[in-house]
């Protein structure tokens, strides 16, 4: 194991031991969120050909542990562990267990719900997939401002740079990393919500990042000769592989959510993406996920 | 000798109290149910009103991030403390125009009451949780009362006379004055009054989880 690997694993440890250690000072306020339900994914390959295009289903469920502490009237810490799985129908190589740690400090400008607010958050996690191509851990920082409007409306706007690392090299090109999913890039993003009544919320963000990103295909020459890592994806075939582009992702979200007390939640959420890469690369899909939450 | 004196005192003030008119109040809303919560007051017609010398302090408490009770009626000039029974802390606050305070984040009971001196209707919020949120109403006048969970109040003890009654509740969608009846209390007895009242949706700060589930607070 590289250096680089365990590095991670200890930044990911360490925020989720810090976030159990938090609550052990008077303040501390322990929280734990748990999420389950079912996503559909049509285009789990991120491919352009019709011929590539892998869609399917999985089950999912995710949990965090953690503490909020309110340092003033204005400012609060949370730390939490975050643990998420996914297992997948038909494709088995992308069900996945990932470990994790968030770290969010929140400040807000003044007393009020409708005073406005500034979010900064790290977010680390090892993410062990049954494909090893696309095992390894990542990180995301994420600056975020918002406001609340009243009771009913809130809306913010923020950037995310997020870094992806690869546990495994699996070069089939000399010269040519064998990485694929060692994907960085930067976001920006707006989002907004709307309560319509005590039990229905419903939201919307639309979001831009500019990066590295990555798509399966069988191989194909102009995808080749852009690509700045090629690795073989078995998970879609043994004719399959994964390539890491330059592109561009558009992606508008909607949500629903239906409160069913004042800890549990149904879900409902929906994602269109386009992707514009540079090889000429233009593919669609959309993510649709229906969850349950309670929050403790 | 003295206990023969404390129980003629004692009989004076029963025979008192029994000429005293009662006021037993119904609120119901539209749809005919029992609306708990209401605030009940009973203004002297001829505007004598005699405000206790000490009223008893209030309390309005932080429990499970709540405020307990959710509306609170006091008599103007009444202390009110916020303890915070929750093992975390709060920031307590109000932005109304008849009490502007703000608790700086505590835990425990906080060393001062807040003084409710103006009558009126204070919203109270905490800065931490925004979801939080309590009213109390200040009443100029003593006879007052909240309605339970069977929409009924009784306001005991009016001394005989004519009064105007008025009803609040934090979801009227109406002026309280539009609320107000002419009672005519002048003999002792029981008197009912009764209130249907137009409600507005309850709009408060969502505390259920989202589907985005960054940031808690």
């Amino acid at each position: 194991m590289s250096g680089w690997y365990w590095r991670r694993c200890f930044l990911a440890a360490a925020l989720g031991m810090g976030c159990l250690a938090l609550p052990a000072s008077a303040e501390g306020e322990w929280l734990f969120d748990v999420d389950a339900g079912v996503l559909y994914d049509n285009n789990l390959t991120r491919a352009q050909a019709p011929a590539d295009i892998r869609g399917d289903g999985a089950a999912s469920v995710s949990a965090a542990i953690g503490s909020f502490s309110a340092l003033s009237g204005n400012d609060g810490i949370t730390l939490a562990a975050d643990l998420r799985a996914e297992a997948y129908w038909r494709f088995h190589g992308l069900n996945v267990v990932g470990l994790g740690g968030t770290a969010t400090y929140r400040h807000k400008f003044g007393v009020g719900l409708d005073a406005p607010w500034i979010v900064g958050a790290v977010t680390a996690s090892y993410d062990d997939y049954q494909g090893n191509v696309r095992t390894g851990g990542r990180y995301a920082l994420r600056a975020e401002l918002g406001r609340r409007f009243s009771e009913s409306f809130d809306a913010s706007f923020g950037g995310v740079y997020d870094r992806r690392y690869a546990k495994y090299d699996q070069p089939v090109v000399p010269g040519i990393s064998g990485k694929p999913f060692e994907l960085s890039g930067a976001s920006a993003y707006a989002r907004a919500s709307y309560a319509l009544n005590e039990e229905l919320l419903l939201g919307a963000k639309l979001e831009v990042r500019r990066g590295d990103v990555e798509s399966t295909a069988r191989p194909n020459l102009e995808i080749f000769e852009a690509s700045s890592a090629i690795a073989p994806d078995p998970t879609f075939g043994p004719d399959f592989f994964a390539y890491r582009l330059r592109g561009t992702t558009d992606t508008a979200t909607l949500n629903g959510s239906w409160a069913l007390d004042d800890r549990s939640s149904i879900n409902l959420s929906y994602s269109a993406e386009r992707t514009r890469a540079y090889a000429g690369l233009d593919y669609r899909s959309w993510v649709a996920t229906i969850s349950l939450a309670y929050r403790y | 000798m003295r206990i023969f004196w404390s129980l003629v005192l004692a009989t004076i003030a029963n025979v008192a109290q029994a000429q005293n008119a009662e006021l037993a109040a119904s609120v119901v809303d539209e749809q005919g149910r029992p609306l708990a919560d209401a605030i009940v007051v009973a203004v002297p017609a001829d505007g004598s009103l005699r405000l206790p010398a000490r009223p008893r302090d209030g309390v309005v408490d932080q429990v499970n991030k709540e405020f307990t009770p959710k509306v609170t009626a006091i008599v103007v000039g009444t202390p009110v403390t916020f303890p915070n029974n929750d093992n975390v802390r709060h920031q307590v606050y109000s932005f109304s125009p008849a009490k502007r305070f703000e608790l700086p984040l505590y835990a425990g009971v906080p060393a001062q009451p807040v003084l409710f001196d103006k009558p009126g209707v204070i919203v109270l919020g905490c800065n931490i949780h925004d979801w939080m949120v309590g009213y109390v109403y200040v009443s100029e006048s003593p006879y007052f009362a909240k309605t339970g969970s069977d929409g009924k109040a009784l306001l005991a003890d009016l001394p005989p006379r004519p009064y105007v009654v008025r009803v609040w509740h934090p979801q009227l969608d109406a002026s309280e004055e539009s609320t107000r009846q002419n009672v005519d209390a002048s003999s002792a007895g029981r008197l009912a009054v009764t209130w249907t009242l137009k409600l507005k949706p309850e709009v408060k700060v969502r505390r259920a989880p989202t589907a985005e589930r960054s940031g808690r607070y």
